[in-house]
């Protein structure tokens, strides 16, 4: 880790005043401690080194040193390291500098712990909020640990977010917080000139309720992987994963190489299924449903193989802290072969089927375009980035579960358009294919489960990152006492990709507004970190239907 | 006893016309690899939406009239209709012009229900039908005059005939090329279903309709997209003329069921366009079909 010594050495010269302590309790981990005075100068020094802006935790200390944390997250992939900036502001003056004008995507995460924990940062471009529902009370801040996580303030009326001014010589099409090329609720504010987008406002988050907040409050850690899959409907064992990831760090538990290997596998089917059920949407989008049809007739295949192997055609419910709930039998080695042939195959035609369509490429090439620097510069993650030239993936860059042991290759093209994430979703299809046969063929003898021994320590930190099929998901976790996590922070890939698309969509046709936001594969629940199915917390914050009515209607 | 034929044209358009829909959808549903609806659900749809309540959620009377408007517009262009080769007793008393006339009609209606719906989905999808519109009406016009410069006749079937007397010619051949590449565009179908456009802007004009309202803009769309089918049956397959009504009207029948087939594989094959696309797509036709009428002038 020679770079990363070096970058401590620039860290000291630079900042040496401001920075408390270094510590690598892992050799790909380095969290630095902070002063907050140095936070903003530290941060820009990271970004400008090459570091991608992963994602911001804010924490409540309150308890400790009467202190709020908060934590900037970057990834060196080059050098596969994770470093974690660590600051701390007191509790009755929670001001810190913003970094949101050096690194962009720091933006969403700022504005965050300005709703859920009283943050305020400095400069920041645009305080407005984020998270919490417009009739949420000021001053409740539901991440304070002094804050019960079943609280319900009473609904408040006659208030509304203000979306941004329409500029001048537009006009406002409203899309959402329902309607079908969005599939989740949330609303875009579309500034048109004539059908030319010229800018947009948006906002989310109406399906928040706080599943982080109940799982560091309600259960235990054994509990939170099936939540977490939950968090997102398709990639959920990512979640899990990831999760599962951060428990086994903070507890320094080693899990078993047959666990990693029926992980990879499990990961990589539920790619499969993911992009074949994006190449269906797509399809969708752009108005050309036998794509849709087709594609999503292909992946009932790898459904029914999931239902066989799981008892779940999806929310397999897979990943546990420690390794994995199901073995792979021979018999099921044998349909999973054959299953990989039949979609293999499928996929072949598909795929040419595809690159010679001339319609598919008249909607898709040259749309939503933003340049390689822009990227970077937003921290793309995923297809989109790949598509752009950003040569990223957590499975090579930072190789968890049994990657290591696989061969394959990352696609990557520079169209840095919709075409491009079609392109490199397809070839990434074959990969994925070809990780899970190479994973069959080496599959190592032992248990499935490492139980653990020793109670997890408190206070430890750990962030683990999972390359989910829209991108990277990135977990941090904070042990605490009575068997829980402290802070359980996730950030699903939507969340960095969905603060870069008013770049992708600025010039663009309206028409093009579906296929540019699908082109993210955008996941919006999975950023409101919502609980689909939740019979624990019971109660609902739902907007009710005039809220609805009036928010469609107004513009 | 020639009014018993406008009956007849009323009875095929309007009893046919919904059967097509479901052969389309059928067909489409085979390529998706699906099983698709019952092949006489369009006449499912209709009828439901006629038995639900009327609600005029603009409040005026352009949102009222608009599917009256549209609906009666075509069912006149089709009493006009000579089908099955047969001039009826309308026949005579229109011409050409008033069948275009009648055709711009119905989309004017579209148009008219999208504008005072007031909704900004129909204010795009009416801005989008407006520009197909202008842009495709020009190829079934010269479609018309064509035959009309051939016969030196206004008449609607001398002008429709007009390859029984002239025979099929370059300018012919052009103009059937045209008219196929436009067909698409007539019927609102992939890739030229830009208008209505589910995914962006649901369905655009008819975003507001609902009920027996939007049972009359479905019944006019099923009824247009036959008209065009007929017109192309009727204009440039005109050999199959045995001279007896009955085989005649089953051949015609057939014929147009075969274009249908022709339109659903099109459409089920290919994603949408977008509006400026499509006018670049719509502006050659313009310039080809006026090179067809050109050529008609001049008698190739």
């Amino acid at each position: 880790m020679k770079a990363l010594e070096q970058l401590k050495d620039t860290l000291k010269s630079k900042f040496g005043g401001n920075i408390i302590k270094f510590e690598s309790p892992l050799e790909d981990r380095l969290f630095v401690d902070v002063k907050k005075e140095g936070v903003k100068g530290v941060c820009k020094e990271l970004f400008t080194q090459g570091g991608r802006y992963l994602v911001g935790i804010g924490y409540d200390n309150t308890k400790r040193d009467n202190t709020l944390g908060m934590i900037h997250t970057f990834a060196f992939d080059k050098d596969s390291t994770v470093i974690c900036v660590r600051a701390w502001v007191p509790e009755n003056d929670p001001v810190m500098d913003s970094i949101t004008p050096d690194v962009p995507n720091a933006g969403w995460s700022e504005r965050e712990y300005m709703d859920l924990l009283g943050m305020k940062f400095t400069g920041h471009p645009k305080p407005k909020r984020l998270v919490l529902s417009d009739d949420w009370p000021e001053g409740i801040h539901p991440l304070r640990k002094e804050v019960p996580y079943n609280l319900v303030p009473p609904p408040a009326e006659n208030v509304a977010y203000q979306m941004d001014e329409c500029p001048e010589g537009c006009s406002v099409v409203p899309v959402g917080p329902f309607h079908p090329s969005l599939h989740e609720p949330n609303h875009w504010s579309i500034f048109v000139d004539g059908e030319t987008i010229k800018g947009c406002d948006y906002r989310g988050f109406m399906t928040h309720r706080g599943i982080e907040k109940l799982c560091t409050t309600q259960v235990s850690y054994n509990e939170v992987p099936f939540i977490a899959e939950r968090i997102c409907g398709i990639c959920g064992s990512v979640h899990a994963t990831a999760y599962a990831q951060c428990v086994e760090m903070v507890a320094d538990l080693k899990i078993s190489r047959r666990a990693e290997f029926i992980r990879t596998i499990m990961l990589e089917i539920e790619r499969l299924h993911s992009h074949l059920l994006w190449l269906g949407v797509a399809g969708h989008l752009i108005g050309f449903d036998t794509v849709f049809m087709q594609s999503w007739r292909i992946r009932e295949d790898i459904m029914w193989l999931c239902e066989k192997w799981t008892g779940n055609r999806k929310t397999y419910g897979m990943i546990v802290v420690g390794g994995v709930r199901r073995d792979i039998t021979p018999e099921l080695k044998d349909d999973m072969l054959r299953v990989l042939k039949k979609v293999e195959e499928e996929c072949i035609v598909v795929h040419k089927a595809i690159i010679g369509d001339t319609t598919i490429h008249k909607r898709t090439k040259g749309v939503g375009y933003m340049t390689h620097e822009e990227a970077v510069q937003w921290s793309i993650v995923g297809p989109p980035a790949r598509a752009r030239g950003v040569d990223i993936d957590v499975r090579r860059d930072h190789p968890y579960a049994a990657y290591d042991a696989v061969k394959f290759d990352v696609p990557v093209v520079d169209t840095n358009d919709v075409w491009g994430t079609v392109v490199v979703r397809i070839l990434e299809i074959f990969e994925a294919i070809k990780i899970v046969r190479q994973a069959l063929d080496q599959l190592p003898e032992g248990k499935i489960i490492t139980e653990m021994d020793d109670v997890i320590q408190s206070q430890r930190h750990a962030i683990s990152h999972v390359e989910a099929p829209r991108g990277e998901s990135v977990h941090y976790v904070i042990s605490g006492d009575e068997n829980r996590a402290d802070r359980w922070r996730v950030r699903a890939p939507t969340y960095p990709n969905l603060q870069g698309v008013p770049t992708m969509l600025l010039n663009d046709q309206f028409a093009d507004f579906p296929i540019i936001l699908g082109s993210i594969d955008p996941c919006f629940s999975c950023t409101d970190r919502v609980q689909v199915v939740d019979i624990k917390s019971g109660k609902v914050n739902v907007m009710n239907q005039r809220d609805l009515e009036r928010m469609s209607r107004r513009a | 006893m020639e009014a018993v034929y406008i009956i007849v044209n009323l009875l095929v358009f309007l009893g046919l016309a919904p059967l097509f829909e479901g052969i389309i959808r059928k067909i489409t549903a085979k390529v998706q690899s699906r099983q698709g609806p019952p092949i006489y659900q369009p006449y499912m749809d209709i009828f439901k939406l006629l038995g639900k309540t009327t609600i005029n959620s603009a409040d005026n009377w352009g949102f009222k009239f608009a599917p009256m408007m549209a609906f009666a517009s075509i069912v006149s262009v089709i009493a006009f209709f000579p089908l099955a080769n047969k001039a009826n007793y309308l026949t005579q008393y229109a011409d050409i012009i008033t069948i275009i006339y009648l055709l711009t009609l119905g989309g004017i209606a579209v148009l008219l229900g999208a504008l005072s719906s007031k909704n900004t989905y129909a204010m795009i999808g009416a801005s989008r039908e407006m520009i197909t519109m202008i842009m495709v009406e020009p190829v079934l016009a010269m479609t018309l005059i064509m035959g009309a410069v051939k016969m030196k006749s206004l008449g609607i079937d001398i002008t429709m005939f007009s390859i029984n007397s002239v025979g099929y010619g370059w300018s012919v051949a052009l103009m059937l090329v045209v008219y196929l590449a436009a067909l698409q565009a007539f019927v609102g179908r992939p890739p030229f279903d830009i208008s209505e456009a589910e995914i962006e802007i649901l369905e655009g004009p008819f975003i507001e309709y609902s009920g027996p309202n939007y049972a009359l803009f479905k019944y006019y769309m099923m009824l247009k997209q036959m008209f065009y089918a007929a017109l192309f049956v009727m204009v440039f397959i005109p050999f199959l003329n045995t001279g007896i009504y009955i085989v005649n009207l089953a051949v015609q029948i057939v014929e147009i069921g075969v274009v249908f087939g022709f339109i659903s594989l099109i459409g089920s094959t290919n994603a949408r366009l977008r509006i400026d696309q499509a006018i670049k797509f719509y502006s050659v036709l313009i310039v080809l079909a006026l090179c067809a009428v050109g050529l008609s002038v001049y008698g190739i």
